[in-house]
This record gives structure tokens, sequence and C-alpha cells, in this order.
């Protein structure tokens, strides 16, 4: 056991005696107490899918303590929650509680009649969405219909009993394939990762020429007030890997972490301070936990390393004034103006300005000082592109459309103006890569490539009218 | 579902199956199995091949036998005959020598839900428990689990359960957590799997080799355990510290509610440990995905109740994004009320009143009724804001401000003088029922203040027969009669008009009631009539706000993490928002008529005095008093040894009221000999007591108390004179 977390003050951490093995068989059976009932922290009595008319179209029963027919409820009580403006997560209908995600046009539905911890149960229907999605690239209607075998086979992989099994999608993806549909290729072998020590990574695995892809993505999410204060910014950072290596590969990453740096007493350069750190299962935690080493088995191909956020304030990157004037019967005038709050030599590339207009704007006409501007009717938006915008520079869009005479009655909101970008090799937090070291038995050389992206996350910026 | 063309569907599928040229292609008779499957999936009933389906187990295709597995677990409990024929296959499988081949067997068998089939099953999950494959192991567990769900009313298998105690200690971590979870489906009727210190010391030593479910669920078995000495339980903390930080939401939290049940000793380390919770929960608030998002929310609203300091700070986490659900701005308006303070309040009320005019009604109404509750504390900048917002003379806002008004002036009575200035002209706005009962409690009530209430009524009662409401009719008697006692020219007319109505043609008969209630208390004369219809005007039990009471954690921490805090409503109306509109209609019904005193209680807050509940209502009239005051024996005569207070007689009643004491009647403070009437409800008993300062020397001589009581209890009389001594002595000081 590894001591629990540097920086608690108040606990003195010691080690809880290790318990012997021996110990616990002898405690057991004998001792059997009344207890007070804890509620269950994982209950899933059944899970189902449904269309947006409310029809099933494919269900698991796990547990089999809820009737499967309860699910004729949930609709209805979907459909009358919606009409009432009171939609909620959680359903409920007798002792039968509903917890349900909406994704593209599936509901994804558990049922369960214990009071279970309601986070674990949408994280699982979330999973499920993930493990779908990557089978089968769109999680979708059709997709479920097309491919009802490898759903069912999954639900059985995913969750026994109701509770959840095997949910990592690289294991799964082993030993439950699509081609299985084929007779031919049909694997019938247990993978060794579904127990073996590495569960994420199979043996064996040989390239040509060994490399490592890193990419470094920072989005950055804004909310600016009408009058222009920056309400909040954080940024979401992502490393995510491409790992093209064979055998069992170690690999350490450097990053320029503030901890890091304080802890071996270095300060050279500019650090970075991240908060709530998140890793693929695949690191050391206790290592990270104790000096700060990210070192690790990496799986095969594609995967997350790790996930960050830091909550400083941002200056946002691409800034927007904007004035939008509403003349009741006769016209609305638009002009925006953007600045790239950056580093002259950075770029940033596809800029989208998305500029809310009334839904009975009609006529159209624009005039920008770079870029184009495309008028989106059927989601209220005027789209200004801009291909690439240099920091430090200023354009200009102006927009005017015509309104009808008769107006609409209806109320509509106030959405807000909306940015997307992507600026490469920049990352602004300053987070750097400052080594990876790949070290594997056979000792071949492998290349590790670094890039460095920031783009938008949900980035508003609201207007006054 | 069977649809048109389902019978012939099955027909056509059993002659394929059963055609030994299909049989013999693999491909298309593995085809066929497929469309089979597709329909019961798509809701035909299939039953009818399980014959046909049960040849097709055997088979060295894995996929083929998953699907006919999957059949014969839907339709086990229509044909349990058919399925004893599927046995055989079953087993065989089961010593299949490929793991996967065996744990499906396995998995598939424990899943067949049918009487009987646990002889079978038996043997085969005692030899997985055993079976090399960590793979079969996993199902063989829950397999045990699933043998004790069909067969509930035998005996518990000991020697089951000594086997997975035993399996605790796998070297597969999925097995460990399965064994605790079939453990505690197994012991359910004895409480659940038991957590003694060996159990809980290996499940901490290993936790960090689960995966996060199983991180989660082993977090919560552990609520169970105590530690035996404090050594231990700080050593389990600081064991558990990181999981705090944990950035997976269900971990986070699981750990955070041991975390305090655990330290529920140690309230200092509760609160550190929800500080230290406070980033990662914050993060979970602004989750991807909305329903985590929401759970967040939920749980920080349960932390905000214990600790509303903390969230102060961050504030700006809690404003709605435009995209939002509404279930998500519900509850961030909520948390907003909450954390508000006096560095936030300018931004955090701005933001809200950006939400007043959303487009969505129930939002913008819940963003009103929010900026009211925070009025509570800061009148002035809500009061300006709720004006302003009247100025847009839209339906739903003004209504929604209006009763929120109503609420304000009964809870903030300061506030009363600009809300009766700003509600004039709002008549013409307000559409609906709800409004309309706010606006007319408002003119009933504060009517002395509103120069045009009388012509508003009169708007009111001339267009009553088009009024489709009950409540508002009755609202509007009362606020009629109410209005009359202190403008009596204005209103005479229009309230005999009013009351003609409502008697003579009103179909209603609570209106009807009501209104004949009312004509023959002003029959009984204008003092009568105002003693039992004027109520207080602001709730009598408010003091000055210095701050929000703080639950303790006890109060909410065995719902963490549960299914609890989500399902609570999603506007949670105060209790008082309806008291107060019926609080002038409770007056006049529990005072003649006797009436239930329940809904009176409603807005009885806890008494400060707290050791025994002392209430107001139900009124006692001055006939009654005297009567039981004559009747009654004495219960007690003390002199209190210190003069009666000089205070004026109105801060005697109001410091009484507060401990819930009516005064029924007083001399004059310069008389002798002075006397005061008091009576309390208390714990099932009336408790009536009299006052008495005999001589003209106050200094010489003390007060004399007597009591009687209606029925008996020694020690609630003690209580009320402790009470009732307090009161007077911090009088006495408070003006000498």
């Amino acid at each position: 056991m590894t001591p629990a977390q540097v920086g608690s003050d108040r606990f003195t951490w010691r080690r809880v005696t290790s318990s012997r093995s021996s110990e616990v068989a002898s405690a057991v059976g004998a001792t059997r107490r009344r207890l007070s009932y804890v509620s269950a922290a994982m209950s899933v009595s059944a899970v189902f899918v449904l269309d947006l008319k409310g029809k099933v179209l494919i269900c698991r029963n796990y547990k089999g303590d809820v009737d499967m027919s309860e699910i004729d409820h949930f609709f209805p009580i979907l459909m009358q929650q919606e009409e009432e403006g009171l939609l909620n997560p959680v359903l409920s209908h007798g002792s039968v509680y509903f917890m349900w995600i909406k994704h593209s046009n599936l509901y994804l539905v558990s049922t369960t009649n214990k009071n279970s911890s309601a986070s674990l149960v949408y994280s699982f229907l979330y999973k499920l969405v993930e493990v779908f999605t990557e089978y089968f690239k769109e999680l979708e209607e059709e997709s479920i219909q097309d491919n009802f075998v490898v759903v069912y086979e999954l639900l059985d992989e995913l969750m026994d009993f109701g509770f959840p099994q095997t949910t990592d999608s690289k294991i799964l993806q082993e030993y439950i394939t699509q081609e299985g549909n084929k007779l031919e290729v049909a694997k019938t072998k247990v993978p060794t990762t579904v127990t073996n020590a590495v569960s994420w990574r199979s043996e064996g695995i040989k390239y040509k020429k060994n490399e490592v892809f890193i990419d470094v993505i920072e989005s950055i999410n804004v909310l600016v007030n009408a009058n222009g204060s920056v309400m909040s910014s954080d940024i979401v950072g992502s490393i995510k890997l491409k790992t093209m290596l064979s055998g069992m590969p170690e690999l350490r990453l450097g990053l320029n972490d503030r901890v890091l740096f304080a802890l071996t007493g270095r300060d050279k350069g500019k650090t970075v301070a991240m908060e709530d750190v998140k890793f693929h299962q695949c690191v050391r935690l206790s290592r990270f936990e104790s000096d700060r080493t990210i070192s690790f088995i990496p799986p095969d191909g594609e995967s997350e390393l790790m996930s960050y956020r830091i909550n400083t304030h941002v200056k946002p990157l691409i800034w927007i004034e904007s004035v939008i004037e509403k003349f009741s019967h006769s016209r609305v005038e638009i002009m925006v103006k953007a600045k790239g709050q950056f580093k002259k030599q950075s770029v940033a590339n596809n800029v989208e300005v998305r500029v809310p207009v009334p839904s009975d704007a009609d006529s159209p006409k624009f005039k920008t000082s770079t870029g184009h501007a495309k008028y989106v009717p059927e989601k209220n938006l005027v789209v200004w592109t801009i291909k690439s915008f240099p920091g430090g520079k200023e354009f200009l869009m102006r927009a005017h459309f015509g309104l009808p005479s008769v107006e609409n009655d209806e109320l509509e909101g106030k959405p807000p103006i909306t940015v997307k970008f992507e600026i490469p090799y920049f990352t602004v937090s300053g987070i750097q890569v400052r080594y990876m070291k790949i070290i594997e038995k056979s000792g071949y050389q492998a290349l590790p490539w670094v890039r460095y992206i920031t783009q938008s996350g949900d980035y508003q910026l609201r207007t006054n009218t | 579902m069977p649809y048109f063309g389902s019978e012939e569907t099955v027909k056509e599928l059993k002659r394929a199956l059963s055609n030994p040229n299909i049989q013999s292609d693999r491909l298309r008779y593995r085809n066929y199995i497929f469309r089979v499957i597709r329909s019961m999936t798509q809701g035909l009933d299939v039953s009818a091949l399980f014959m046909e389906m049960v040849k097709a187990s055997a088979t060295v295709d894995i996929v083929q036998k998953k699907l006919v597995y999957l059949y014969m677990c839907t339709y086990a409990s229509l044909k349990p005959d058919l399925v004893l024929l599927a046995i055989n296959t079953l087993r065989k499988d089961c010593a299949d020598p490929n793991p996967m081949v065996r744990g499906l067997a396995l998995r598939n068998m424990c899943n067949l839900r049918m009487p009987g089939i646990t002889e079978y099953i038996q043997q085969p999950i005692m030899t997985g428990l055993r079976d090399k494959a960590p793979y079969v192991r996993r199902v063989a567990v829950l397999g045990c689990a699933k043998m004790q769900r069909l067969q509930t009313l035998t005996e518990i298998d000991a020697t089951i359960v000594n086997e997975l105690y035993g399996m605790l200690r796998d070297p597969d971590p999925v097995v460990m957590v399965n064994c605790l979870r079939a453990l505690e489906e197994i012991l359910q009727a004895e409480g659940g799997v038991v957590i003694n210190k060996p159990i809980a010391h290996h499940l901490l030593n290993r936790l960090k080799d689960l995966d996060s479910w199983a991180q989660s669920e082993v977090l919560t078995f552990l609520l169970r355990y105590r530690p035996r000495s404090e050594d231990e339980l700080f050593d389990i903390l600081s064991l558990l510290d990181g999981f705090l930080q944990s950035g997976h939401t269900p971990v986070l939290a699981a750990t955070l509610r041991l975390f305090l049940q655990l330290a529920a000793e140690h309230p200092a380390v509760q609160v550190d440990a929800l500080v230290r919770a406070r980033g990662p929960l914050l993060n979970a608030c602004g989750a991807q995905s909305r329903e985590l998002r929401f759970a967040g929310l939920c749980h920080v609203q349960k932390i905000l109740k214990s600790q509303p300091g903390q969230y102060g700070a961050h504030y700006k986490r809690f404003f709605c994004s435009y995209s939002e659900p509404s279930y998500i701005k519900f509850r961030k308006i909520e948390i907003l009320v909450e954390l508000v303070n006096d560095e936030n309040v300018g931004l955090v009320l701005e933001e809200l009143r950006g939400y007043c005019t959303d487009v969505s009604l129930e939002l913008a109404q819940a963003a009103i009724a929010a900026i009211g509750r925070i009025g509570r504390m800061y009148s002035e900048k809500c009061l300006d804001i709720l004006t302003g917002l009247l100025g847009l003379k839209q339906e739903h806002i003004t209504s929604a401000v209006v009763q929120t008004f109503r609420d304000l002036t009964w809870h903030c009575p300061q506030s009363t003088v600009l809300v009766c200035r700003a509600v004039e002209g709002c008549e013409e706005t307000i559409q609906d029922a709800e409004g309309k009962q706010a606006l007319l409690w408002l003119l009933g009530v504060h009517g002395g203040k509103i120069n045009s209430a009388p012509y508003v009524l009169e708007g009111y009662i001339n267009g009553l027969k088009s009024e489709m409401s009950s409540a508002v009719k009755v609202e509007l008697l009362t606020a009629a009669v109410q209005l009359f006692l202190v403008r009596p020219a204005e209103m005479q007319d229009m309230l005999g008009r009013l009351l003609q109505y409502c008697i003579e043609e009103e179909s209603d008969m609570c209106v009807r009631d009501r209104a004949i209630l009312s004509y023959r208390l002003l029959q009984c004369g204008v003092a009568e009539t105002r003693r039992v219809i004027q109520g207080p005007e602001s709730d009598p039990s408010m003091g000055v706000i210095i701050g929000r009471p703080e639950e303790p954690v006890s109060n909410w921490v065995s719902t963490f993490n549960t299914l609890t805090p989500l399902c609570g409503r999603v506007t949670s109306p105060e209790p008082t928002t309806s008291g107060c509109t019926n609080h002038t209609t409770q007056n006049v019904v529990a005072d003649p008529l006797a009436g239930t005193s329940e809904e009176t209680e409603v807005y009885t807050p806890e008494d400060k005095q707290g050791v025994i509940g002392m209430s107001l209502g139900p009124t006692l009239l001055h006939e009654d008093f005297e009567r039981l005051w004559l009747e009654l024996k004495l219960s007690l005569r003390e002199n209190l040894g210190f003069p009666g207070p000089r205070s004026s007689p109105e801060t005697l009643q109001a410091a009484l009221q507060l401990v819930k004491m009516q005064t029924l009647a007083f001399s004059r403070a310069d008389t002798l000999p002075w006397k005061a009437y008091i009576y309390t409800h208390c714990s099932g008993t009336l408790v009536l007591a009299e006052l008495l300062q005999p001589t003209a020397e106050p200094e010489s001589d003390g007060m004399v108390l007597s009591i009687k009581q209606k029925p008996e209890d020694r020690q609630v009389l003690q209580e009320f004179v402790a009470v009732l001594k307090t009161v007077l002595q911090t009088l006495i000081k408070g003006t000498s």
C-alpha cells in the first residue's frame, strides 16, 4: 500500500495493518450480525434502449426483480413531464425508478427499485453509449437495429446480474467482433486481457517502426456577459496517445508540472499547476501521488492518457464585440468585431463566429473585412467563417436582415454568440511535454512525436438583444 | 405485441429450422436463428420455436450459442419442461475446455429464471467457483446470488456463504467485488454482507486495484464498518484521502459519504473533508453529461445546507448556460439563492434578473421567486429589481412578482412601504388565479397604505361574474372585509354588493359559506370582526435574520450518493408561501368554528426555547377563557419575587408571542393592581396564567403568578414558568 496524498496536511497517514489472508478467512462466516440496511451502491434491474416514440428496440433483464412491463409507464411519464416543462432525469412509477439518458435518437433507460447511487448508474449508461459508439461509429436507432446481435453480446458482457463486469471497449473488441457475424472468423478464445495483469494491453504486439504520437489538446470554456465582462473561464486539457509500439513497453512522460518542479526544487521556466488530473487506468497512480511521475504501459492504438483542468482566468483568445440592433417591423442590423488576443506568430484556423438572428428574419446582406458569412435559417444563425486568423488582428462583419411587418408573436430567447476555432502549435496554459521515455526489454529505439492544439470548448458570449 | 402475420412468420421459421437441408448448411441455419432473435426483439412471440432452438444450441459457433441461450432465458418461464432438454447441453458446455464457453453456459444457466432449476445448477456453480479461469469464477460467484434469488424461501446455504467469504481473497479484483455483491444478495435477510475488521482492511488495501465501478461499490460496503479506535479511524481516513480527489464522480461521492459517516464524531474532520472534495464536486457540476451534472448539483445543494459559506466564492459556476435543460437551471437557481453573501449578491442578482425575462415561463417565475427569497436578506436591492420587472407589463412576470411581494411582506415587514407603492396599477396585467390571490391578499392586509386599493377591489367586484376561480373569490371576500375595517366609507357600498352577490347568486358552496360567515361576523359589530379577521401583517415568529441556520451533516448524509437527493421536487415551494395565503382565511375559520389547528402549525416555527413545543393556536375566546378560569382548580401559585415590567403592553405582548404565549388581556401600564392574562397550548395541554401586581409599591413586593392547566402536566407547567420568568426578567432588564 502506498501513502495517500502528499498534500494532505490534516491526516498523518500511516499504514493500515495489512491483513493476512488467513485472518480474513478465519473471521468470516462466524459473525453474522444484524446490520442496518445500507442502500445498495449499484443496482440496475434492467436496461432498455428505446426509440424516439418510446418503442423498446432492445432490452436486457439483468436481475429480474422489476417487471419488464414497467417500461410501458416510462414514456407517458416522460411526455407528461416534458409538456409541463418539468423534465427530470429520474422518473418514478410506484416503487420503480427510471434513470434515463438521451443519445441522438435513442433513450437509454435503466430500471431499479433500490435507492442506488444515481451518478453510478448514469456513468454506466454513458459507458454503454461509449462502448456502442466505438463499435458502430454512430449510436442511433439504425445502428442498434442493424447490429442487434452484437448489442446483445455486449450487454451480456458489460453487466451481469446488475453489476458492471468488463466495460473496457478495447478488451471487449478482442472477443466480440462485428465480423463474428461471418461464420469463419468467429473467435472463441477468451483473450488473455480479460484476466491479464495488464488488462488493457495484449501481449505479442509487433510493429515494424516503433512510434508514439502525443497530442496535447486544450479546450477553452468561456462565458462572457452581455456587458463584456468574463463571467467564467477555464481550460480543459487532455493528452492523447497513439501508440504503435511492440511488446510491453514502459513509458514515462515528463511535463512541466508545477507540483513536480516544486518537489524537486527546480524552478526554471514556466510551470503549470494542473487540477483534477484524471488518468487512464494504465497510469500507476501510486507513483504519481508519491513523486508525480507519470509512468505506464500504454494501451495499443489510440487512447486518452490523461485529462486535467486549469482554473485560471484566461483572456478570451478570440474577443467578440457585437452590436445587434433590432428595428421592429423593418430590419435587424448586426455588427460584429472579432479580435485575436493571442501571439502574433500563432494563427487560429477555421474560425467560426455564430451570431443568432431572429427566426423571422429574411433577405440577408453581408459585408465582411475577411472570410465569408452565411445565413443558416434552420438554426437562426449567421455563421462567419475565417479560414485563417492571425494573432493580434481585428476583423469586422456587418449583416443586414429584413423583418416582416407582421411580427412573430412568439417570444424568443437570447441565444449567445458562440465561437469555434483551433490554434495549432500552442497551448494556453503553457503546458509542455519535456520528455517521453520508452523502455522495452528488447531495447528497440522508438520515436515520440508531440503536437499541441488549442481549441474552443464551450465558448459563449451573451448578447444584449 | 403480436401483429398481423406473426403466426405465419413463426410457422415459416419453424419449418425452416426443422428442414434438414437448412440444418446442414450452417450459414443458412444461422441466418434463420438470427431471424428468430430479431423477431423476438421486435416483440413477436416466438416461444413456439423452443424445441427447434434447443437443438440449435449444440454448436461450436459461439455467437449462435449466445443467441440461443438468450432465447432460452427469455422464454424459460413459459416452457419449463422444454428447458430441461437444454440443461444437458448447458451442463456439457460447463465442462468445455474453452473458459469462454464455460462462463457463457454457466451464466445463462443461472439466468434461466424458473422453479426447480436449482438442483441442476448447484453442482456447476460449485465447480465454477473453483475454476482456474477468473472469467468463469466471476460468473459462478454471481451465480450463487442468482440461485439464492430463485429459492428465496429455503435456508441459506452456509457452505456457499463461507466459500464466498473465503473468495474475497481471490486475486482477480472483479471476482472479489462480485463476492461482496453476491453475499449482499444472499444475506439480505440478515442485513447483508458483514464487514469486520480483517475484511475491511483487506478491502481498503485492494481498493487501488479495482475499476471505478467496483471502487464505488466497495466504498459503499465499507460504510458498515465502524473502526475500533481513533487511530484506526484516522488511518483509514488517510488511506481514503486520495479518493476524495477522484475525478470519477461516483467514486468521489461514495468516498465523501464514507468520510462523513466515519468521522461522524469529528465535525472538524467532516468540514475538512467537504472542503477537500469541493473542487471535484464543482467539476461534477460542470460535467459534460447533463445527468451527472444534475446529480452533482443536487449533492452540492445538500452540502450547502450545512456549509452555506463554502461555495459562495464559486457562484459563477452556478450561472445557467443557454443550452442547459430546465431541471439543471432550476437547481442552479436554488443553489444561487443559498450561497448568496455580501460579496456576490450584486452579481448574483444581476444574473438572476437576466433569467426573469427568459422565454421559459417556469424559469422566469423561478428566478423571480429566487430574487424574492434573497430579498429577505437584501431587501432593497431585490425590491428595485422586482419593481423594475413590473414595468415590463408581462402577465406571467407581474403575477410572479406580486406573489413574491406577498411573501416578502410576510417575512420581511420593512419592505411593506415599497411594495405598497409598487403594486399600484399592476392589477391590469395580472390574469392568473395565483397572481390575483396574491394581489388581493396585499390589498386586504396592507390596503390602508395603498391609495387605489378600494378602486382595484371595485374592479374585481364588478367583474365577479366572469371570475372562474373560487379561491380568488374567497380571497376577495376576505380582502374586502379587511379593507372595510380600515377604510369603511369607500368600501361599504361595494362590500354590500359583494356579499349580496355571493350569498344570493354564487353557486360555489365554499364562497357562499364564506360570504355568509363574513356577513354574520359583521352583524356582531366592527370590533368583533376586527378581532377575528385581522391577523398579524407579517410572520410573528420572524426575528432579525442573523444568518442561515446550519443543518448538521448527519441530517442528510444517510441519503448522500443515493437517488434521494435527485428525486426531491425540482422547485420546492416554501411551506410559508402557501401558508400565508391562507393566513387570514385561517384566522376566520379557526376561530368561531373552532376548526382544526393543524394548518396553523405549518408556519409556527420551532420554538426557540426548545424544550417544550408551545403554540399559539387555536385562539381562545374571552368567554372561553373566563369559563375555564372559573372551572379549573389552581395548579400553581407563586410569588415571582420581582416586579412587573414597566414596558408598554405591546412590547410585553410581542415578547410573549415570540415564545408562543398569547396575551388575552392586560390592564394599562400605570394602573394598580396590574393584571395580565396569558394562555398557551403546549404538548396537548392548555395553560392559563394570571400575572398580578397587587400593591402600589412595586419594589417591595413581587408579582404573583397563578396558573391553571387542563389537563394537568407537571413538567409542562415547570417549563412554562421557567420560560415566562426568563421573558419577564429580560423585559425588566431592558426597561430599567
